[in-house]
């Protein structure tokens, strides 16, 4: 009883130190620096940083763009896991779908991106073949579907980066809480398919996954590289407009950057508050299951 | 409560160990050596060096070159490891900021930007380039290699490289070539969505030279002047907002380097892309990412010409090795290897007529360029670069004035 216990509190320790001192000691620097009390640069304690970065509409505008993308891109993953997990409830035991499924969970965020460039840009596979075929008069005809205005190569591609780990999640949830079972059960009372999938399945499966759910949105409202690649300047993701803050040729920006990335953390760290409640649910299941 | 008890003390660790005397490494009076002893102190050592790694040439340059040639020559083991720019700028502040021993990186190669960085927060090696025997043979009387960025090197830096900014076109659809602003308006005018440049380096490099058109070489000269910047910005921004609408996706979004320009050149989307390597058409060429039709040229509104350096940060503990390495990599044979346009086609910094016979004969029988234009013909519309603070506003007024429009 006395080692399971000093495991414990050896645990306690590597995890205070890998995961909470870093993390403290980042935010404590970041603070520091955005209010000009430390940096090789630095004037002295001032609040104009702060000042500028929540006058700055464009940061606004980005933490919007940012919340939208990654909105939209859970939730069309979620459509797609949730269609693959309900009505191709047989394809699962087959091997090849399997491999099919695990497929886009082999490729790193950038070569996703590279790969989405590469087939939808206006001079990609997609265009050339359309433009063979004499479905468009020129390749330019080809719409906009990376560095657009609307974010559509950065949801697609976050989208096919997504939507295996939401399959495998909700095929597990499916299977755990026997949901099959219930839907027919419910239909041999007279329930109609359509009834059974709102108020049995899609309800259990969304009370189920809703934690996992704001933790991708989170996820990939900090996504880097994809919009980087797959995004445009106007309007530009968070995580993008914060790095060139921080890398512009003005040594003066970079308090501001920081500034900016502490913005983003106190509205992520909001939205975990808000459903605080529900993760300690989450964490609870877990650790009786 | 326990967590905190446990932060609280980690908190007061780190602190200590903040808080030690300061080990500044001994500062090294070269006055005081002669290069045979730096060559004794420097020899047989690890050294690290950061550089941009964007290249393939490039990198095969330093890999088979200069490498085995310094650990022949010295014993030196040369790391190469990635960075540039901020990325490197950065890195430097932090192990100042931290008060480290001794840095991590021990070369760095530089441009003006970066130099004007490095030395507002006092993180180079200095003065020592007179110690370099090659040193002797540089043109340091050439103002597009004795300053940088307008800005006096002061013995902190060593050029290693002289570029000019190119516009690369595909020839078998532009023939004309546009030479003015006006010509480039018409242009771009008439072919919509086939230019465009990237809001990065190169970039704002070409608007400098737009920027140096419309008010003359001689009245930006010298130190940053906010007034000058402001008359003239002005219309260089109005001009810029004219070719918007007709640049690559109606200027609603540029590149993000010129690696993406060359990518959206070879597949064809644009018919314009630009280098600051008057070579490197030749190069991309050779690498099968252009075709034989790409062309480069400087129109007669000019083009900035600018060296490129390199510097020993002030903390790293191997500055004697440094020394040495960059000495061999400015030698005749190393710039006239590294001038070969299928090794890297990167023009020199030394002054041929200061070379020996031999090598002033190897000089002359370098392989000529092909698709690039030779050096005499760009030479004389070759623009000195800006002091940086244009380079930082532009940068600034760009995304105010034309991405956020």
């Amino acid at each position: 009883m006395r080692k399971a216990n000093s495991l414990t509190k050896f645990l306690r320790l590597i995890y205070v130190l890998l995961i909470v001192v870093p993390t403290f000691a980042g935010f404590t620097y970041a603070l520091l620096h955005s209010l000009g009390l430390t940096g090789l640069l630095t004037d002295g304690l001032t609040l104009k940083y702060w000042s500028e970065a929540l006058r700055d509409f464009y940061m606004w505008k980005s933490i919007g763009f940012s919340f939208l993308i990654a909105v939209i891109s859970v939730f069309l993953s979620f459509c797609i896991a949730l269609f693959l997990v309900l009505k191709l409830t047989d394809d699962f035991q087959k091997k090849w779908f399997h491999r099919l499924l695990f497929l886009p969970l082999c490729f790193p965020a950038t070569v996703m991106a590279f790969y989405v460039m590469q087939t939808f840009s206006k001079s990609g596979f997609l265009s050339r073949l359309s433009f063979q075929f004499g479905w468009i008069d020129h390749i330019e005809s080809f719409p906009e579907l990376t560095n657009d205005a609307y974010g559509i190569g950065i949801m697609l591609t976050s989208v096919l980066l997504v939507f295996p780990f939401f399959t495998l999640f909700l095929k597990n949830i499916f299977d755990a809480e026997r949901l099959q079972d219930y839907g027919l059960i419910a239909q041999s009372l007279g329930a109609k398919p359509r009834h059974a999938f709102w108020k049995i399945s899609l309800a259990l499966l969304w009370q189920k996954s809703k934690s996992t759910v704001v933790l991708y949105i989170i996820f990939v409202m900090g996504s880097y590289e994809v919009p980087l690649l797959l995004g445009r300047q106007n309007p530009q993701m968070i995580t993008p407009r914060i790095v060139d803050k921080a890398q512009r040729f003005n040594l003066h920006d970079i308090p501001q950057a920081y500034v900016m990335a502490l913005i983003y953390l106190f509205l992520v760290l909001l939205l975990i508050s808000l459903m605080s409640t529900r993760f300690v649910q989450f964490f609870k299941k877990k650790t009786h299951a | 409560m326990r967590i905190l008890k446990y932060i609280s003390r980690l908190i007061l660790l780190f602190s200590l160990v903040a808080c030690q005397a300061d080990r500044e490494p001994q500062a090294i009076d070269l006055s005081q050596l002669s290069w045979d002893q730096v060559v004794e102190k420097g020899q047989s050592q690890k050294l690290s060096m950061m550089m941009w790694k964007g290249d393939p040439k490039i990198n095969a340059y330093m890999q088979n070159y200069i490498k085995p040639h310094v650990k022949e020559k010295y014993n030196i083991e040369l790391e190469i490891v990635s960075g540039q720019g901020n990325t490197l700028v950065q890195s430097l502040m932090n192990e100042i900021q931290a008060d480290v021993d001794q840095s991590q990186i021990d070369l760095v190669w530089i441009n003006g930007e970066t130099f004007y960085q490095l030395r507002q927060i006092d993180a180079l090696f200095g003065p020592w380039i007179d110690k370099a025997p090659h040193a002797k043979l540089i043109d340091f009387d050439n103002p597009f290699i004795g300053k940088d960025f307008q800005q006096d090197i002061e013995g902190y830096e060593m050029p290693w490289g002289n570029v000019q900014m190119t516009l690369i076109y595909n020839s078998d659809q532009v023939q004309d070539l546009p030479q003015t602003r006006s010509e480039l308006l018409t242009f771009v005018k008439s072919h919509p969505g086939k230019f465009t440049f990237d809001h990065h380096f190169t970039g704002l490099t070409f608007m400098k030279s737009l920027l140096i058109d419309i008010a003359g070489q001689e009245e930006l000269a010298g130190d940053f002047d906010a007034d000058k910047y402001e008359k003239f910005s002005a219309d260089l921004f109005a001009y810029l907002n004219k070719l918007k609408s007709y640049l690559w996706r109606k200027g609603e979004v540029f590149p993000e380097d010129v690696a993406q320009m060359h990518q959206l050149f070879a597949a064809g989307e644009l018919w314009f892309t630009m280098s600051n390597n008057d070579a490197e058409v030749d190069n991309k060429i050779s690498e099968g990412l252009f075709t034989k039709d790409a062309r480069a040229y400087v129109p007669d509104f000019g083009s900035i010409q600018n060296s490129h350096y390199l510097g020993i940060p002030r903390k790293s503990a191997h500055q004697y090795s440094a020394m040495l390495v960059i000495n061999e990599m400015i030698s005749p044979a190393a710039q006239l290897h590294k001038m070969q346009p299928e090794v890297w086609g990167d023009g020199s910094v030394l002054s041929p007529e200061k070379l020996s016979e031999t090598m002033q004969e190897k000089w002359k029988n370098t392989r000529m360029r092909t698709n690039a234009p030779p050096r005499s013909v760009i030479q004389k519309k070759a623009l000195q670069e800006l002091a940086p603070e244009y380079m930082i506003r532009l940068a600034d007024d760009f995304q105010e004035k034309i991405l956020q429009q």
